[in-house]
């Protein structure tokens, strides 16, 4: 049988595979009935075993070219991408992020690094003058003082809508700018977190050294744990996904980047969450005119709640 | 690099579920650039929208007392749109954003299976970094341009890449008007079967020469028709381009059989009968390796001017 025949004969099928083709791809709402269906499977599995004999058939190397194509189309069209897996967030979220934090190396880096380069800047802060001014800028440090120069008298709900939608947007964007730049090697996740370090810690110990401290300590003791903590926990996600580059464990670059990519990302989920509370508390509790024990409490509790997160729920256990 | 073509190309051969293998062609940045500022304009568009929206609820809810509701929607909208828009329409329509549709590329993964939401989600917060620094996108493009699947970091971490898929007309057997080429189609004997190679030399020459220069077409057809006309005994005259179409229409279009009744010329050669003197089928060596070199030629539209031409 001649090419030009064979071509007569399969034409009419692969332009019938074009057309049902288009008409799945356009149809993004409704799924097509099950007779289109089963059509389009068998015209895809034929226009797969025309492509397999090509060679074998001798077609020419531009209707090779055209059957890739129309195949590739009619392959993406028939296997379609997955959703989310919503059933097993809660698993993922309350048992496997704490399980694999509590024996986290680049947590507990990240958690040094903060909490070392915070003291430490606070501490310079509290007794070194003028140190503040250099590290955050004479203008932010007169702004800080400004913002907490009166008393807190609470906010209308309104306003603290606003504002909730506000540290949403900001802290979050923070963190996962920390996620994201932590894949360079890890060098720039390591570094976004000691920049953030030093200007929170400089601002605390300045604040701390001023009149103002009574009103900037209202403000911040609420949410503090929530936000520190997600905080080191974006950037120990960024900076895990970096070293894997550097620390394969045997296996080739990318391949050991996709594994930890996987686990990264319900740690990141994690983070995000507790973004989300800090927030929440920030915009509704902090800047309310409750007396300060309440305020105190809600700080206890989170950490509380984080403890019991990371060490009971992450404690290793045979199941 | 793949196994078979060793081409400077952006190619990648998968194997499906159904056992077959195919090749994608894997979009580069003047592909995904264009469908990223599509929908950057789109995120822009649907920001605007729902802010408009948004205030229009909280005038009628927030004269109750909530006005800065609607300012904290907005925030979390514009939150939304900037790290999750990708992923989340990457997710729900098999792998494409309105950019990329428009584009016409897809997001998959990287052994061609369909991407799910993880990834999805992931390879767009990981852009974030591919953007550094922030309008010469530096480290995406160095990071594409080191790959042979043009992925991004956020592609290597998912392991996804982004193919073309673009539909394509129909391009079969070129139906070849000239009479030359069917008489000297009628003159081939008829035991000749061309073999795979000089098959797909004829098929690529046959499809490019529509966009080569008569002269040109004379010397890359040569290599190729000078032997071949030797073999079969042609007369030294015999335009080479019309013997290679003529080929051409003897194996892919008719056959020998159809072409006696079909020809205008004389199906008797001058020397002796049409079944030939000792007429074998050509062999492969020889004319595999003229073969290679008329498809490499007629690949670049180029030919080698050699000194036989000038006895034309």
């Amino acid at each position: 049988m001649k090419v030009s025949d064979l071509l007569k004969s399969r034409q009419a099928n692969w332009e019938e595979l074009e057309r049902l083709c288009s008409r799945i791809e356009g149809s993004v709402r409704r799924k097509p009935d099950a007779a289109t269906l089963a059509r389009f499977s068998s015209l895809y599995r034929s226009a797969c075993a025309d492509l397999a004999l090509a060679d074998a058939y001798q077609l020419p190397p531009a209707t090779i070219h055209y059957l890739h194509r129309l195949v590739g189309r009619a392959h993406n069209q028939l296997y379609r991408s997955r959703r989310f897996n919503v059933s097993t967030w809660t698993r993922q979220l309350l048992v496997d992020v704490p399980r694999r934090l509590f024996s986290d190396n680049c947590l507990r880096l990240a958690f040094c690094i903060f909490w070392g380069i915070f003291l430490l800047s606070g501490f310079m802060a509290y007794t070194v003058p003028g140190y503040s001014e250099r590290v955050m800028g004479k203008m932010w440090t007169m702004q800080l003082e400004e913002m907490y120069s009166e008393p807190i008298q609470g906010r209308n709900p309104g306003a603290s809508s606003g504002m909730a939608g506000f540290y949403i947007r900001h802290n979050t964007s923070i963190g996962l700018q920390c996620f994201a730049f932590g894949l360079l090697f890890g060098v720039a996740g390591l570094f976004v977190t000691a920049t953030n370090a030093a200007l929170l810690g400089a601002s605390f110990g300045h604040m701390a050294a001023v009149p103002q401290w009574e009103n900037f300590r209202d403000f911040v003791t609420a949410h503090a744990p929530f936000e520190l903590t997600a905080i080191v926990l974006s950037a120990a996600a960024g900076m895990k996904l970096g070293f894997s580059l550097i620390d394969t464990r045997g296996l080739a670059r990318t391949a050991s980047l996709r594994r930890t990519a996987v686990e990264a990302m319900p740690t990141m989920g994690a983070a995000m969450v507790m973004f989300l509370l800090a927030a929440l508390i920030e915009a509704f509790l902090s800047p309310s005119a409750a007396p300060y024990w309440v305020k105190t409490s809600v700080a206890v509790l989170s950490s509380a709640l984080l403890v019991v997160y990371f060490v009971v729920l992450g404690y290793p256990q045979e199941d | 690099m793949t196994a078979d073509r060793q081409q400077l190309d952006n190619a990648i051969e998968i194997v499906t579920p159904e056992n077959i293998a195919f090749r994608y062609q894997v979009a580069g940045p003047f592909r995904r650039l264009p469908a990223y500022l599509i929908d950057l304009v789109i995120r822009g568009m649907m920001f605007v929208g729902g802010t408009i929206l948004v205030s229009l609820v909280s005038l009628v809810f927030g004269l109750a007392g909530l006005p800065g509701l609607g300012a904290g929607l907005t925030l979390v909208l514009w939150f939304a749109l900037e790290w999750f828009y990708g992923g989340l329409f990457e997710t729900f329509w098999n792998g494409q954003t309105p950019g990329k549709r428009l584009m016409r590329i897809r997001v998959l993964s990287v052994d061609g299976q369909p991407i799910n939401g993880l990834q999805a989600v992931l390879r767009n917060v990981l852009r974030a970094l591919d953007q550094q620094p922030v309008v010469f996108c530096l480290v995406g493009l160095v990071t594409a341009s080191l790959n042979d699947r043009f992925q991004r970091m956020g592609d290597l971490a998912c392991g996804t890449m982004v193919v073309i898929e673009e539909p394509q007309w129909f391009r079969g057997v070129i139906r070849l008007g000239d009479p030359e080429a069917i008489r000297i189609a009628g003159r081939i004997p008829p035991s000749f079967q061309a073999g795979q190679t000089m098959a797909r030399a004829l098929a690529a020459y046959v499809e490019r020469r529509g966009n080569i220069l008569p002269m040109r077409r004379l010397e890359i057809a040569w290599h190729l028709g000078e032997p071949l006309r030797e073999k079969f005994d042609l007369p030294p005259g015999t335009d080479p381009d019309m013997l290679l179409c003529g080929l051409y229409q003897r194996t892919f279009i008719t056959d020998w059989d159809e072409q006696t009744s079909a020809r205008t010329g004389s199906p008797f050669r001058e020397s002796g009968s049409p079944f030939g003197t000792s007429e074998q089928a050509p062999s492969e060596n020889s004319d595999s390796a003229a073969a290679a070199q008329v498809m490499a030629a007629a690949d670049q539209g180029q030919g080698e001017w050699s000194a036989s031409e000038e006895e034309r």
